[in-house]
């Protein structure tokens, strides 16, 4: 294909579109912003729906990375002066925060008609410096009912929802609902027994946090007769200044006895769901694409058979089968990115504002659209590449037709 | 010019139509051929031929020198746009192109930066130079003919065939197609054939080449 050819194909497909019916071409459009949109919201809501779970689980259960006791050669059940393995893994750069935690097997009970019948309900209990702790994780930003204060008290609870039962909870075992201020009695698995008072109540669906109590750090050290240890030691870090493999190769190297786990690892069946929704998020794509250029097919094909005449008429005087192709490929890219256009503009003037102003609530969090500049940029070459294939295969099978049979039918 | 020779073409089916039975004919370069006979005659189907837009079944063509079956499609089709013009009965004119534009696109298409000037010269040829921007849809049916002339001119062919260019005229518009065919032959020495059934306008080319049945009658 020669520069003239190009600038033939560049003319006709020019004066076909400048003087085409203009309701043809804005239905040719609008079909395909709508495909575009359909294409980026589904996408962009998977995305949003994985990255969601995954923020969620970062921020309510698991920071960045958890630093755990020695497993090899002996296994400890505490990571010893907790103090300052932290004050050494705040030496990193991009290090944001770090706080500890006691984790405890308890069991509780609470007599909710006070007539001496106990809902009993079994969950991990968790000592934690909440002034520490809201650096790392954000389990106060989900509160139901009640607090949850810097100076927990040593005889007082912060309990979920799922935990005390109510606030629209469905669990099959829970306390039949427990309120701020009620007394809950614990009995921990080392068989020490405790009351506490409910100081606030948390609602949060993801993660093992779910189903979570907290207490005061000094009063699980009470419990577990120790001090200045920690079950596993959380840590936030800013992900623009290292990969989280790097922070964890760090961490690695400076405590080698320890356990260095990255959230990634406690996904689990979180991770599966977070797994799942990237393939379907994929799927859909494709589908969408395969639409988009079925769409595009459909709408050249029929605007070349329309066009048959002309193109029997071009070919008449001489115009290369390829010319004719190439115009009706420029053409569909022309509408691809209109198309492109007005499914940008739906998205990211209407959709996005609507999502932000009315906000559909979600298990994480609330509804919304995430798109890496990668996807945006795979998702409008995906449409081209489709708009492309999708002009070439109609406009070659029309122009291979016989002259004659072209211009007379 | 051309030298054609014991041309068949049949056009398969459940009962295959032989419509040229061995056509052998020569045209001089400068020379203004008509190609008359009845309907069904083969008139067209030979100008088809001729005019490269359809394959015989058998025989050969050469034109200016070129034995133009053996090409490749690929190759016939660049030779029609360097050596062949054709006119056809209905104008066939691309509808979003302006007069101008629809002269000077094949020009453009071989690559001629000077196109544009040289389809309003053309027009002109054609005395349609007050048309230069109408789209086909706004002029009358004479007038497309005119532009579909001057369109079949613009890369200088060797050839211009022309397949009855005047039966969708009336009167007046086909005394002016037809004077303008016998001007462009005598002023520019253009080789021309012209299928036409009408009698009368025997009176405007050198020779008559009558068709019957698929077989020359009166070379």
């Amino acid at each position: 294909m020669t520069r003239t050819d190009l600038k033939t194909a560049t003319f006709i497909a020019y004066k076909t579109i400048t003087n085409g019916h203009k309701s043809t071409i804005a239905l040719i459009v609008f079909i395909l912003s709508l495909s575009f949109f359909n294409l980026m919201f589904v996408s962009g809501f998977l995305n949003g729906f994985s990255d969601g779970i995954t923020e969620s689980m970062i921020d309510n259960s698991t920071a960045h990375i958890i630093v755990m006791p020695q497993e090899e050669p002996t296994k400890k059940n505490f990571i010893l002066e907790q103090a300052r393995v932290r004050a050494e893994i705040q030496t990193i750069p991009g290090v944001e925060a770090s706080t500890r935690h006691y984790q405890i097997g308890g069991s509780f009970a609470y007599d909710v008609e006070k007539n001496g019948k106990y809902n009993y309900v079994s969950a991990p209990i968790i000592g934690v410096n909440q002034a520490e702790e809201k650096k790392v994780l954000f389990v106060q930003k989900n509160m139901v009912s009640g607090e949850f204060p810097d100076n927990l008290r040593d005889d007082e609870i912060v309990m979920s929802a799922n935990l005390t039962g109510g606030f629209g909870t469905s669990q099959t075992t829970d306390l039949g609902g427990a309120i701020v201020g009620s007394q809950v009695q614990v009995v921990y698995s080392n068989g020490i027994m405790r009351t506490y008072t409910i100081r606030g109540v948390f609602k949060i669906t993801m993660g093992s946090v779910s189903n979570t109590a907290f207490i005061s750090a000094s009063e699980a050290e009470s419990v577990l007769s120790t001090y200045d240890n920690a079950s596993e030691i959380l840590v936030r870090v800013d992900l623009t200044q290292n990969t989280l493999d790097g922070y964890a190769d760090r961490m690695a190297k400076m405590f080698p006895t320890l356990r260095i786990e990255k959230y990634t690892a406690r996904l689990s069946s979180v991770g599966i769901l977070v797994d799942a929704f990237n393939i379907i998020a994929i799927i859909v794509s494709v589908i969408s694409i395969i639409v988009a250029a079925i769409t595009i097919f459909v709408m050249i094909y029929v605007n070349a058979v329309s066009k048959r005449r002309q193109i029997g008429i071009l070919k008449a005087i001489g115009i290369k089968e390829s010319i004719i192709e190439v115009s009706y490929i420029f053409q569909s890219i022309f509408y691809a990115i209109l198309g492109i256009i007005g499914g940008s503009i739906i998205i990211f003037l209407i959709v996005i504002p609507f999502l932000a102003v009315k906000q559909i609530p979600m298990p994480f969090g609330s509804a919304r659209l995430v798109y890496t500049s990668f996807g945006i940029f795979i998702n409008i070459i995906s449409l081209i590449i489709a708009g492309v294939l999708a002009g070439f295969i109609p406009a070659k099978i029309v122009a291979n037709e016989d002259i004659l049979k072209s211009i007379w039918g | 010019m051309i030298k054609v020779k014991n041309l068949v073409k049949t056009y398969p089916g459940h009962v295959p139509t032989l419509a040229l039975k061995g056509v052998t004919l020569d045209i001089a370069e400068g020379e203004f051929v008509a190609l008359m006979g009845r309907s069904g005659s083969g008139k067209s189907t030979l100008l088809h031929q001729l005019g490269l837009l359809d394959m015989p079944t058998s025989g050969s063509i050469i034109i200016n020198k070129t034995d133009v079956l053996s090409l490749s499609e690929a190759k016939r089709t660049k030779f029609r746009l360097q050596n062949l013009g054709y006119v056809f009965q209905e104008y066939a004119l691309i509808a979003e192109f302006t007069a101008l534009e629809n002269v000077s696109f094949p020009a453009m298409a071989f690559g001629d930066s000077n196109s544009k000037d040289r389809a309003a010269h053309l027009l002109d040829l054609v005395g349609l130079s007050d048309r230069v921007n109408h789209y086909p849809k706004e002029m009358s049916g004479g007038e497309q003919q005119r532009v579909a002339i001057a369109r079949s001119l613009i890369n200088n062919p060797k050839v211009l065939f022309a397949d009855e260019p005047t039966a969708n005229l009336d009167t007046v518009s086909t005394e002016v197609i037809l004077k303008l065919f016998r001007k462009l032959n005598k002023d520019l020495k253009q080789t021309i054939l012209v299928v036409t059934h009408e009698p009368e306008d025997k009176k405007y080319v050198d020779r008559v080449i009558w068709l019957k049945d698929g077989i020359i009658t009166h070379p």
